[in-house]
């Protein structure tokens, strides 16, 4: 009963005109800097933040979290449409999104991403609300020794990711590795590869290389293009909008595959939306019958990362309020609006703040179903953009992205870094070199590398005591296996090609 | 030709005089060289609003991260002494130039140290896996079983305080670095690390919610806003006299008579209820210090924790 009576609660707060407002504000300002590639979340975060103190801190809260999900909405858009990714997080989108646009199936792709995106929020509000105490607690089970574990099965599910050869992905993984290593040594202090700059000091920034990898290169290559693409406005009826059927009986296991992947990379702080929906890409390819559709405009590329980096998005919230902890930039955000006001989030916020918590939780609710509402009817307005001549819209598109690396840092040589990372991407397509597992390893490879020196030295070096700890033990056995797995069947399916290679001959 | 010399001097002089009084005559930025909504941005940020009413002049807090406060650091360094580029910071400003051998600045000379915004001293938490409850017992538990000191990064105050606690309590101890504080608590709250040392600002609210324990307060003394908790040297633990602080900083070579002006602004804004009110929500006490005072601190702390970071070979080469 005291659960209805915290959702009414909730609802009650949730509604009040003012939240509702504010609410509305939030999502439509992440769709809009979600869109626009290269401005993200923490941007417009940081740029509405001193707003929050004139407000109240649920009001605030309502407005930041939905300035947050609703990038996520809104990131996808123009991965699809233009093979730039909007935030960091649907970079994976583009994989098969763009190739889904290209096919004339653009409408198709958007509207399964708003149902895949509904649906991973949807899955992520209920893991909050119902098990927030349970899951924070058991997050905190959570090591170092248990991150590595992890972390290197999310490397390993995902490394299949590219449709280009073996070599090539795992060449561009270790590149990115290898990019990641630049910046102070995380045990011993060390400055590697800075050249004695402070600006790297920190690492390459993740926004500036997949902005550079993707967006810069991707309109380098266009360029060369001469014959502009036309698209007839009038083509667009909503009717080519509509998904099929068919599109939907494949989509709603792999929904809710990647809404779990989702849920539980959200919970643990430091991990996030980017590694989740790349690992859910990677595994949805791996269970799929026909894996070589992936990378060609299968639904299930969309609609897999598209809800595991919703979920994710929302079960952030978990660390974050019930344990004060937050998972990144953003969140620290989100605690210091909460601070302001002298609220500091821990296991105690759900009960003695319950309209707090339960009016952000119902306002979750609210937030995305006005999303669905806000992007679906602007499905036909965003493929009308790509009517926009690619002269015009370049230029636009090329200054944003130098505005979204500039305002993380204040930092004009992230701004290079940008520049510095398209005109290597640019090289990569030349030569046939897959993007998105660079951006793999660039993302996972710091996590992993952080968090085995870490459990190393809490294990005072002694490698077994990593392997005997039941979840780190237990995720090390899934990660051979898998590992194991992927060899045999990549073996079998080289075996099967070689097979009817020869019948082929002998039926010549 | 000497009197001609001290004329000159006197000139100069009411010169700076004049053009301190005339300041600020336009928008004053403050660098923030934390990210958004920590502790130290709070601070920064209500200066920021207190100076914009004494001052009449637009008064701006702006976010300049990265390298442990030194790019933000470095940016003032960098900008012209005239006051209009000021900077708040913690310990780090004389933590981090100890561990990071390429600072494009000289700590000393290109920083000014105009006033003690806040101060508070360091607290040491524990987290699930220790057993004692307080400090003594703890010196023993260590004794027995090897602790993990865990930090918020290489070269933080976090880092410095510990190793001094670890020499000066004769203990052996092993330090693991984490990203951030609250990584660092959180890994407390699993019973993965064992002890934590920040202000109190960073761990009170973890106090408050039970989650960490508060096992010392670094000093000779108890804290006057925290009674209960015990002073390292109640314990016999001698030679810890550090506390933690934010300071207002401007570029090197500033005119004396500009600092004492904005010295004394600072103290106007630090007795406003409005800002007292976030000093004790955040665990922390007005800075009373003058310019001069201050400065000598921070260079005594610079020096202090070189020191230490050459004795204990904190930084691996």
């Amino acid at each position: 009963m005291e659960f209805f009576a915290n959702i009414s609660l909730g609802l009650e707060t949730a509604l009040s005109p003012v939240n509702l407002l504010y609410c509305f504000f939030g999502v439509f300002v992440g769709t809009l800097v979600g869109v626009l590639p290269g401005l993200g979340a923490l941007a417009a975060i940081s740029m509405l933040f001193p707003m929050t103190f004139h407000l109240e801190p649920t009001t605030a809260l309502i407005m930041l979290a939905g300035i947050y999900y609703g990038t996520a909405y809104g990131g996808s858009t123009a991965s699809i449409l233009l093979n730039i990714p909007g935030t960091t997080s649907s970079a994976v989108t583009c994989l098969d999104g763009y190739p889904m646009a290209q096919q004339g199936r653009a409408g198709v792709a958007l509207a399964m991403t708003a149902v895949a995106s509904f649906f991973g929020g949807v899955f992520g509000i209920l893991v909050l609300s119902m098990f927030t105490p349970v899951v924070a607690a058991w997050a905190l089970s959570f090591g170092p020794a248990e991150y590595f574990a992890l972390m290197l099965l999310g490397l390993v599910a995902a490394s299949a990711i590219s449709d280009a050869s073996l070599v090539k992905g795992l060449a561009m993984v270790v590149l990115g590795v290898l990019l990641a290593t630049v910046g102070m040594d995380p045990q011993s202090g060390t400055a590697r590869f800075t050249f004695g700059s402070l600006s790297v000091l920190d690492g390459l920034s993740i926004s500036a290389l997949a902005m550079g990898l993707f967006g810069v290169a991707e309109i380098i290559a266009s360029i060369r293009n001469t014959e502009t693409r036309r698209l007839d406005p009038k083509a667009i009826s909503l009717r080519s909008l509509m998904p099929k059927r068919d599109d939907f009986n494949r989509s709603w296991l792999p929904m809710l595959r990647a809404s779990t992947i989702g849920s539980l990379f959200g919970t643990l702080p430091g991990t996030g939306p980017t590694v989740a929906a790349f690992v859910s890409y990677g595994l949805e390819k791996r269970l799929s019958d026909e894996p070589e559709k992936f990378g060609k405009g299968a639904v299930e590329g969309v609609v897999a990362p598209e809800s595991a980096n919703n979920a994710a998005d929302q079960t952030a919230f978990i660390p974050t309020l019930s344990l004060g902890i937050p998972g990144s930039a953003t969140m620290a955000l989100m605690i210091g609006a909460l601070m302001v006001h002298g609220i500091h989030p821990g296991p105690n916020l759900v009960t003695q703040q319950p309209s707090l918590f339960w009016g952000l939780v119902m306002s979750f609710w609210i937030g995305n179903l006005l999303l669905v509402i806000l992007n679906l009817p602007l499905i036909g307005l965003w493929v009308r953009l790509l009517s926009v001549p690619y002269h015009l819209l370049y230029p636009a598109i090329l200054m944003f992205v130098c505005i979204g690396a500039y305002s993380v840092h204040y930092s004009a040589f992230d701004v290079l870094v940008v520049m510095g990372f398209g005109a290597l991407g640019y090289a990569m397509r030349l030569f046939g070199m897959p993007a998105a597992p660079l951006l793999l390893g660039f993302v996972l490879g710091p996590l992993i590398e952080q968090h085995f020196r870490r459990a190393m030295v809490l294990a005072r070096g002694d490698f077994s005591a990593l392997i005997e700890r039941p979840i780190a033990g237990s995720v090390l056995a899934v990660t051979g296996l898998v590992l194991v797995w992927s060899i045999w069947s990549g073996s079998k399916a080289s075996a099967r090609l070689k097979e009817r290679r020869l019948r082929i001959e002998d039926e010549d | 030709m000497k009197l001609m010399s001290m004329a000159l001097a006197a000139l100069a002089l009411a010169g700076g005089t004049a053009f301190a009084q005339d300041f600020p005559n336009k928008p004053v930025t403050i660098i923030v060289p934390y990210s958004g909504g920590g502790s130290t941005d709070l601070v920064g940020r209500q200066l920021a609003h207190e100076l914009q009413q004494i001052w009449g002049q637009p008064v701006i807090a702006e976010n300049r991260t990265g390298a442990g406060s030194m790019i933000g650091t470095a940016h003032v360094a960098q900008s012209a002494p005239d006051g209009y580029t000021l900077l708040v910071n913690t310990p780090a400003v004389a933590t981090a130039p100890a561990v990071q051998k390429d600072l494009p600045f000289d700590p000393k000379a290109d920083i000014t140290p105009i006033g003690m915004v806040a101060t508070s001293p360091y607290m040491a938490v524990a987290g699930a896996a220790v057993q004692s409850t307080n400090f003594k017992d703890f010196i023993t538990e260590a004794k027995d079983r090897r602790m993990f000191f865990a930090t918020a990064g290489v070269g933080t105050s976090s880092h410095f305080t510990e190793e001094l606690l670890i020499q000066q309590a004769g203990i052996e101890a092993d330090i693991v670095h984490f990203s951030s504080g609250g990584d660092a608590q959180v890994n407390l709250m699993g019973g993965h690390a064992d002890v934590y040392i920040s202000n109190t600002a960073s761990v009170m609210p973890y106090v408050n919610n039970g989650q960490v324990k508060a096992l010392v307060v670094l000093g000779s003394e108890r804290y006057d806003l925290l009674p209960d908790v015990e002073a390292s040297a109640e314990a016999g633990v001698a030679g810890i006299d550090v506390n933690s602080w934010v300071g207002l900083f401007g570029p090197g070579g500033m005119d004396p008579a500009l600092v004492d002006k904005i010295n004394a602004d600072l103290h106007t804004a630090l007795a406003s209820e409005s800002f007292q009110k976030v000093l004790s929500d955040n665990f922390v006490l007005a800075g009373k210090d003058n310019a001069t005072e201050f400065k000598a601190q921070v260079e005594a702390e610079m020096d202090l924790w070189k020191a230490l970071a050459e004795e204990r070979n904190i930084v691996a080469e």
